[in-house]
């Protein structure tokens, strides 16, 4: 019996090398999966390359900043372009049918857009005090605790803006760092500007922004709408 | 009036309540950092050469994702990678050797931190290579594991290169054939 099949594959796999095309039979496939297990748990040996991490990074880039193409089948333009051709359109259809239509928005092409800050909206809210205007002067910061929610309020240029005290990565409860105008989250050192953006992280994927409150003054009281405390 | 002056809401019904499942990603860009490694990793795992586990890992992206939806919490999208990664590698095969050589298993408990499940793997060869006999599991060590050349291993275990070639495909075969038996 002939093992070429065998020794062509292990040759070149032990040199580094891309498989070739072969058409093994039971116990030839298995020789070559036993194989492909012996040189895989080579140590070491798995790990990307940086060039073709970052490579690769470019090519997606190119690929998600692409005009999209409503009348074309989505990947009918794109198949050329990947290496191994011929069953991306499969592929993907086979797991989005696996994963769920949830994950899968048509025509959704705005990935690359930073997340936007939300403002808190309750299903039911009232305007609730949070304290005297006189006790926030002009670029003053002025925390507060409603008891459902919790926050910071700020006065800057004669204007209002209240964000959420809680980290949008764990929910920690954050803290007004007022000579640096910061909020700060005592869990993993995010960092959050009064007006709730992200300042710093040191998280693999940065957190969201802080969501808003609408903030008013109403007869020299500030009031924040927040949800209706539960009957 | 004075309702509508207190701007008090309702509860309204909540329609369609989800259930949150994790922390989403915020762009395409965090999703690639994030599982571009795991993705190589598994793929090289399953076909022990670099520039297929490039293609692969490069595939795996190019079809994932333009069309996800980036709402998507971090557990949905590795999934939905591993899923994909599942099908690119089965049509890699199906193309390449008109049979599954290796697969993806589809279901794995949630993948939390896909980096922290050590692969069964190196155990896996551990437990093979125990079974063979001393010069099987040499020659296998020294060719596989440690990257000798023929010449090498052949040096280093005192026999010819004709003879190291010869143990190499004999403890191959009965490697497989034990794996064989084992997974039965």
């Amino acid at each position: 019996m002939s093992d070429r099949t065998v020794r062509r594959f292990v040759e070149r796999l032990l040199r580094g090398q891309s498989t070739e095309h072969a058409r093994p039979n039971d116990f030839e496939a298995e020789q070559m999966k036993t194989a492909i297990e012996l040189r895989a748990a080579r140590l070491g040996s798995d790990s990307p390359r940086e060039d073709f991490v970052s490579d690769l990074h470019r090519r997606l880039a190119a690929e998600m900043t692409e005009a999209p193409q409503p009348d074309h089948p989505r990947w009918a333009p794109r198949r050329r372009e990947v290496v191994i051709g011929g069953s991306v359109a499969a592929a993907s259809a086979a797991a989005g049918l696996v994963v769920g239509r949830n994950l899968l928005a048509p025509g959704v092409t705005e990935q690359a857009t930073p997340q936007a800050q939300g403002e808190l909206d309750p299903n039911a809210g009232t305007w609730q005090s949070i304290g005297a205007s006189a006790d926030l002067p002009e670029g003053g910061a002025l925390a507060f605790d409603l008891g459902s929610v919790n926050g910071f309020v700020h006065r800057t240029d004669a204007k209002l803006e209240a964000v959420s005290g809680v980290c949008t990565h764990q929910g920690c409860k954050l803290w007004l760092d007022a000579p640096e105008s910061r909020l700060r989250c005592p869990c993993h050192s995010t960092s959050f500007s009064l007006e709730g953006a992200t300042v710093t992280h040191q998280l693999p994927v940065a957190p969201p922004p802080l969501p808003k409150f609408k903030v008013r003054e109403n007869d020299g009281v500030i009031e924040v709408f927040a949800p209706t405390k539960p009957a | 009036m004075i309702r509508s002056e207190r701007e008090e809401r309702r509860p309204q019904p909540v329609a369609g309540l989800q259930s949150v499942t994790g922390a989403a990603y915020p762009d395409w860009d965090a999703v690639y950092r994030d599982n571009v490694t795991w993705v190589y990793r598994l793929m090289y795992g399953k076909v022990g050469n670099q520039p297929d586990a490039e293609d692969l890992t490069a595939e795996v992206f190019m079809t994932a994702l333009k069309p996800l939806r980036v709402s998507a919490s971090v557990p949905e999208v590795r999934k939905y990678l591993r899923m994909t990664a599942r099908t690119v590698l089965a049509s890699y095969w199906g193309d390449r050797m008109g049979r599954q050589l290796t697969t993806i298993e589809e279901d794995v408990p949630e993948v939390i931190e896909p980096e922290l499940i050590a692969s069964d793997a190196p155990d896996k060869v551990r437990r093979l290579l125990q079974r063979l006999p001393d010069n099987y599991r040499r020659i296998l060590e020294l060719r596989f594991l440690q990257a000798f050349s023929v010449k090498e291993a052949a040096g280093q275990m005192g026999v010819s290169v004709a003879n190291a070639k010869v143990l190499q495909y004999r403890a191959l075969r009965m490697a497989a054939q034990s794996g064989e038996e084992a997974s039965l």
